[in-house]
């Protein structure tokens, strides 16, 4: 049997999903496979796989599982996921913080990883959602698993997607996972306080240390021997703001009163007036004529 | 022409100055018929003259015809839209009399020779006639009833008519093009040699008439048979008096527009014939036993003599209007306008329809010239256009109640009670005679709601006065009532006994309705050779009621007092032994209490009343419009009112909490605000329980004192909001507020989203889900939005957090307090909410329509409910929603309700420029489909941003309106309600059951899961909250190729249709974000170079993702 092998250089790996009661027939899908070659490479991506179209259920284990013991071809050293942009950001795919601010970046360097910790033990990130068709590279002995995955999927070898796996070591999906998801939404006093405590302490500490970096910078001069010059605290710009309208409406009221002070004032107005009406009108037809256009001639119902 | 240059010198001069000179001439009324010639033709007159040779002296032209347009249309009309768009109107409306004449013409003269042509029949006994008429050419006399006795002393004859005559809106081209054709009525005046002096008693007019009719129908058959048209009898005006002959053409069946119009044969006798004081509305002209001569005794007949003396009005009326048409330019286009009008409101000349038509309408005009007024003076000028003539005529049938009668050229006729009078002394005829007090209260209504739509600034309402047919009952009625059983009989008796079922009904009712209108159907035209057609079937009689909201529910009617004894007798007689004593009040009806599981107290009393008054069993009379309450009741947890006590009681734990909140004190900084956000709140909710219910949480808002201690930073404001959220929990805990509270987790994916909440369940057994608001943030997200550094990705996440602030923390408090206040404003606004919801719901909109959205739309029939009035049902408030979906053309219009009140011009204006702008940036609609704006809230996106719902599911909301529409409008008060809300499943690609057990009476599944849910989630909800968060994730995985649907939680189906543009094959890349398998499209098996969607096994993947959840998936192939 000679199955598909290659779309848009990607290999196909066919596998099967496990039969439910709810869908007892099985499908197939189909795991697209390259070596990866990101725009800026790295030592690991000559032994990296790119992996897309994968099933919406994917874990770290999954892969393994898949590369070490369905496809006996080599160990995954690590899996890394990617998520697609989200167009629709109304709806909460439960993916990797990875916004960054960009004034907060400093901060970012120095604590980073203790925050995303801390932030992580709140808020534990939902098992196995709406990860699909993440590029991953899986380092690994890559060209000898892909050379297995292609093989296989000539050979039309059955892969059932997550067999053999210990149902402790992926998370439930179904009725369970919908549950422990609304429990985990409540986490316990104690240890949100503790994540608040903790978080604030860090928050404290980066700021403080943010301001005395900034204020060491502020003095010290740099190779030219200059000293930068920055402006007090950043609300300025949006107080300035406010008081460049302030004193726009202050301006306006106190030329309130004055506008039909000269004769031509006035005539200018009316022309004016005039001219918007008669524009209007125009404006008027325009939409009549629109919607003669759209829904035929204007008829009782 | 001439007209136009003089126009044209009037304004040549200087075109900047003299623009607004001409505006405020022409507004003050000073410009007549020139002005009035300007703004029909100004196109074809600048184009026409060809005198002025230099170009920019015709630009200079052109501007000014434009002006003076411009000028008239804000003089005259309402605005230069509406003006046009009248102009539109009356221009499609107008016939072309001239093609029409030519066209029927021939027939015309035809038929008139041969009518001349008839012999005449000398004077005989009225059986022999009979018998005569019908050997020789099968014709049977459509005598009205009584028919005449064998024995009736007098004879009757036939001559040669005085005149023919065309007459009515084809004669005066008046008429207007309507889906019914318009017929040409042919009057024949019968000579007076055949009547003798006293023929206006006893019907004997009327007999010699009918018999005038029918040996006209003999006497033309062959001719008419011979131009293909077929002789019909049929009733002038529905009334049985009067019969007529109809010419239809024979094939209308196969052809639907007829090659000919109708031609309709009436009669009419010389003015003169019979004096007017004899048939002045209090004469009495039907007399007991055969003695005519007894003068003046025994009831007025007051339709009888009206009947009499129009038909010796004819050509005195078609003089008049013919008169006035000459004299007024625009009264041909005020007519069009008006029989429009009464057309799209179900009115017509026949007494079953209202008794006020296309005749009563131009005859009214005409008299409004020359009289009226206060003190006499005319209402209309001839030199208004047709929409003043249209907006006085309409302000004289609001402002002036014509029940106590006004009398034009005449003065102190007596003229009987009920009725309204319209009494034109020259012609001695009461021009309202069809009507009934019930139609006449019904015109004013409507009348008067036209003219507020005509005084309404913001709006433009055209399509609410002349488009929108307003007369299907039950938009119009709160409840409709049908009766089986008929009121046969002719007009005479029918109207009689319609007068006494609007007596009874009007008593036993009172004040719980505002308006009370009985319709029935008018006869159908019948062959020549045979019998009337069997009046049972076509006089049905059928009533509407307008409710009054704040009487309707009154259980307990006082009676008169006791000591009063003439009174309380009669109350006694009238109500029967159900009235009973009670020792202080005196006589009472007592409704039963009014249980909501029994029937509606409108619905006992008319039980109750027809049993008594007209033997009609509570089984033979159908009340429509109770089903919409029920079906309420049984979906909406057997609350009904804002009033009722779940409503009450979670607003008073609302009360109780915002005290202890405020009083708490461990909290470092004090409270500003709380502020109620949730629909169980303002009354909105579809489903509410009690305290011991199982209620989702309510949402509210707190916020403190501004403070400069909060961080700027996003995380750092969520922590904050969390260590707050965690202190207000435990004082609340610690005063004894609530049982027990604890911090929830939102949006945990996003740092600048709301990421905390607390839910709060209070001691009286509510549970509310509190969130801060914090409004720094705002100026934060505002300031990142501006940064230019940020990458687009990031931009949209702090644009959708901003809109996401916005919503939750301004506008939703913000809704719910204008809707509390609405609610308890407007009775019925809360329970029609909560029955569009339904609708709604079972239509699977859950997941694309917010419920805000559906609150908009809903009030929007309550506080903007024209061309009706405010509902005073459920009914009406439901259907008109409806009615107003399915004719939202939500492309090109923006939604704009008023909450406030304080929706005025230039609101409106600023939404508008919103609305285009958003066209303007997203013209395919991909994040804003429907633009839905109100008062408070301008921007008009807040519910419906990010595709909520998106154009497919707006265009499905738009489609299943239209459906129910359209079936009210087939199947009238026969409707099933229910079909409403059935919903069908076949449009979709697949369909996901999910398991009932799970989503049921929850008492099974919450034990089964006991160990896993926490012991004080509230089953239901978080049921709810299960599903919901299944179709998020299954949305979510695959936004590009499946859309899907769901209801509330007692829905058990989940509906998902495949994005079509994803079944087709394609070549894949990076953006494909579906599951897909290849296919090979050249052939070859070793390249694949296309993918297709891999339905399969996205199914699976479903089904497993839903384990548990899910009974089975059906797909449609």
């Amino acid at each position: 049997m000679k199955a598909t092998v290659e779309v848009a250089g990607y290999t196909t790996l066919p596998l099967q999903l496990p039969p439910t009661s709810i869908c007892p027939t099985p499908a197939t899908h189909y795991l697209y496979i390259r070596p990866h070659e990101p725009r800026i490479p790295d030592p690991d991506s000559t032994r990296s796989l790119f992996i897309v179209n994968a099933p919406i259920d994917t874990t770290e284990v999954h892969l393994r599982h898949l590369f070490s013991t369905q496809l006996s071809a080599g160990r995954v050293e690590r899996v890394t996921f990617e998520d697609i942009p989200v167009k629709k950001s109304g709806i909460a795919s439960a993916t990797e913080p990875n916004l960054s601010h960009r004034p907060n970046k400093k901060r970012k360097r120095v604590t980073a990883d203790d925050l995303q910790g801390t932030l992580d033990s709140i808020n534990p990130p939902q098992p196995g959602t709406a990860r699909s068709k993440n590029p991953a590279p899986t380092p690994s002995s890559m060209e000898s698993s892909l050379k297995a995955a292609a093989k296989a999927a000539r050979k039309g070898t059955t892969l059932l997607w997550g067999e053999g796996i210990p149902a402790d070591r992926v998370p439930a999906l179904g009725v369970q996972r919908y549950l422990s998801h609304e429990r985990r939404r409540y986490p316990e006093r104690g240890a949100l306080l503790r994540t608040v405590n903790d978080f604030m302490t860090v928050f404290e500490q980066v700021s403080e240390a943010r301001k005395k970096e900034e204020a060491k910078k502020a003095g010290e001069p740099d190779e030219d021997g200059f000293v930068t010059v920055t402006h007090g605290p950043k609300l300025n710009s949006v107080a300035r703001e406010e008081e460049m309208r302030e004193l726009v409406e202050r301006r306006k009221k106190k030329e309130e009163g004055l506008e039909d002070f000269y004769r031509f004032q006035s005539r200018e107005k009316r022309k004016e007036r005039q001219q918007m009406l008669l524009r209007r009108f125009d404006e008027d037809k325009r939409k009549l004529q629109d919607i003669r256009m759209r829904r035929g001639k204007i008829r009782p119902e | 022409m001439s007209t136009h240059t003089v126009k044209r010198r009037k304004l040549s001069p200087s075109p900047t100055n003299d623009t607004s000179a001409t505006q405020s001439k022409s507004s003050n009324g000073a410009s007549t018929t020139n002005s009035k010639g300007a703004t029909e033709k100004p196109a074809h007159v600048s184009a026409r003259k060809p005198d002025n040779s230099s170009k920019t002296n015709s630009a200079h032209r052109a501007k000014d015809e434009r002006t003076a347009e411009l000028a008239m249309a804000s003089g005259f009309y309402k605005s230069g839209f509406f003006k046009l768009q009248v102009d539109e109107l009356t221009s499609g409306l107008r016939i072309n009399y001239d093609k029409r004449i030519s066209k029927v013409q021939d027939t015309l003269h035809k038929v008139k020779n041969a009518m001349e042509g008839l012999p005449e029949i000398s004077p005989k006994s009225i059986v022999d006639a009979e018998k005569e008429l019908r050997t020789a050419s099968g014709i049977l006399v459509p005598w009205p009833e009584p028919r005449p006795s064998k024995d009736a002393k007098y004879t009757i004859s036939y001559a040669k008519p005085t005149n023919i005559n065309v007459v009515g809106s084809f004669g005066l081209r008046t008429g207007a093009k309507s889906a019914e054709s318009r017929p040409v009525d042919l009057a024949v005046t019968m000579p007076s040699s055949i009547f003798q002096e006293k023929d206006y008693v006893n019907y004997r007019f009327f007999h010699k008439r009918a018999y005038y009719i029918a040996c006209l129908a003999a006497g033309i058959q062959e001719t008419v048979n011979s131009l293909g048209l077929e002789v019909k009898f049929g009733f002038q005006d529905g009334d049985s008096l009067r019969p007529i002959i109809l010419l239809e053409s024979r094939s209308s069946k196969e052809e639907t527009p007829p090659s000919q119009p109708q031609i309709r044969i009436l009669t009419a006798i010389d003015p003169n014939l019979f004096p007017i004081t004899r048939t002045l509305p209090m004469k009495n002209n039907i007399r007991q036993g055969s003695s005519t001569d007894t003068t003046e005794a025994g009831e007025p007949t007051p339709y009888y003599n009206a009947s009499l003396r129009s038909e010796a009005t004819v050509s005195l009326y078609h003089k008049y209007l013919y008169s006035a048409s000459q004299k007024c330019d625009s009264f041909r286009d005020a007519c069009i306008l008006g029989r429009t009008w009464l057309q799209q409101r179900g009115f017509s000349t026949s007494f079953q329809k209202g008794g006020f038509g296309g005749f009563e309408w131009s005859a009214l005009i005409s008299l409004l010239f020359e009289g009226g007024g206060p003190s006499g003076q005319p209402i209309l000028l001839r030199s208004y256009s047709s929409y003043q003539i249209f907006k006085a005529t309409m302000q004289f049938l609001a402002g002036r109640d014509l029940s106590t009668p006004l009398f034009l050229f005449a003065s102190d006729v007596p003229v009987p009670d009920g009725g309204p009078v319209l009494y034109d002394g020259r012609r001695g005829l009461n021009l309202l005679y069809k009507m009934t007090p019930w139609s006449y209260s019904i015109l004013r209504q409507e009348a008067t709601t036209t003219l507020k739509m005509l005084n309404e600034s913001r709006e433009d309402n055209f399509d609410r006065v002349f488009i929108v047919k307003v007369d299907e009952p039950a938009l119009r009625f709160d409840r409709l009532l049908t009766f089986p059983k008929s009121f046969n009989g002719d007009t005479l008796r029918s109207l009689h006994d319609q007068k006494s079922v609007y007596q009874v009904l009007s008593r036993a009712l009172g004040d719980r309705v505002k308006l009370i209108s009985l319709t029935s159907r008018s006869a159908d035209s019948w062959p020549v050779k045979s019998k009337a057609l069997n009046k049972k079937a076509s006089h049905d009689l059928s009533v509407g009621l307008m409710l009054n909201g704040e009487n309707v529910g009154r259980t307990v009617d006082h009676g008169p007092a006791a000591e009063e004894k003439e009174e309380a007798a009669s109350f006694r007689a009238f109500w029967g032994r159900e009235s009973r004593t009670a020792s202080i009040q005196g006589w009472q009806y007592c409704g039963k209490s009014c249980l909501p599981d029994e029937d509606s107290i409108v619905h006992q009393i008319l039980a109750h009343i027809l049993q008594r008054h007209f033997k009609i069993a509570e089984d033979d009379f159908f009340l429509h419009g109770d089903e919409y309450d029920d079906i309420l009741y049984d979906e909406g947890d057997e609350v009904i009112s804002y009033s009722n006590s779940p409503f009450q009681s979670i607003n008073d734990a609302f009360g109780e909490l915002e005290q202890s909140l405020r009083n708490m004190e461990e909290v470092p900084l004090s409270i500003r605000h709380v502020a109620p956000a949730s629909p169980l709140l303002r009354y909105a909710a579809l489903r509410v329980q009690g305290s011991d219910g199982d209620n989702e949480a309510a949402d509210i808002v707190l916020q403190f004192e501004s403070s400069s201690r909060w961080p700027d930073d996003f995380a750092a404001i969520q922590m904050t909001k969390a260590a707050f959220l965690v202190k207000v929990g435990d004082s609340l805990q610690d005063a004894g507020a609530a049982s027990s509270c604890r911090v929830g987790v939102e949006n945990e994916s996003s740092k600048v989203l709301n990421s905390f909440y607390l839910d709060i369940f209070h001691i009286s057994g509510f549970t509310f889900r509190l969130r801060i608001h914090h409004d720094r943030e705002q100026t934060l997200l505002e300031r990142q939005l501006k940064n230019k550094s940020i990458s687009p990705r990031e931009r949209e996440e702090i644009a959708y957090a901003l809109f996401s602030y916005k919503k939750a923390f301004i506008q939703t408090p913000r809704l719910t307090q204008a809707l509390r206040s609405l609610c308890t404003r407007l009775p019925l606004l809360s329970p029609t909410i909560r029955l569009v919801k339904h609708w709604f719901a079972s239509h699977l909109f859950s997941a694309q329509i917010s419920e805000e959205l559906i609150e908009l739309m809903t009030t929007r029939a309550f506080t903007q409910p024209y061309p009706w009035e405010c509902p005073s049902s459920i009914m009406t408030g439901f259907l008109r929603t409806l009615h107003f979906l399915s004719r939202w053309d939500w492309q090109q219009e923006p939604f704009i309700v008023d909450l406030s009140g304080d929706l005025n011009p230039e609101v409106t204006e600023t939404i508008k420029t919103r609305f285009t702008a958003w066209r303007n940036i997203d013209p395919a609609m991909n994040t804003i489909a429907l633009f839905v704006a109100s008062d408070l809230d301008t921007e008009g996106v807040t519910w419906t941003q990010y595709e909520m719902p998106s154009k497919v599911v707006a265009g499905r909301m738009t489609a299943l309106a239209k459906a129910a529409v359209s079936l009210l409008r087939k199947e009238h008060d026969e409707l099933d309600v229910a079909e409403l809300f059935h919903t069908s499943l076949a449009p979709y690609d697949f369909v996901i059951h999910l398991r009932s057990k799970l989503l049921g009476d929850g008492s099974a599944s919450a034990s089964k899961y006991k160990n896993l849910a926490e012991a004080n989630v509230p089953g239901r909800a978080s049921k709810l909250a299960l599903v919901k968060s299944f179709v998020r994730d299954v949305q979510a995985c695959y936004n590009q190729s499946i859309l899907l649907f769901h209801g509330d939680e007692r829905s058990d189906v989940i509906a998902g249709l495949w994005n079509p543009q994803t079944l087709k094959p394609r070549t894949w890349n990076l953006k494909t974000a579906f599951s897909t398998a290849p296919v090979s499209s050249s052939g070859s098996l070793e390249k694949q170079d296309s993918v297709i969607i891999n339905q399969p096994a996205i199914l699976n993947e479903i089904a497993r993702l839903g384990e548990g959840l899910i009974e089975k998936i059906e797909t449609s192939q």
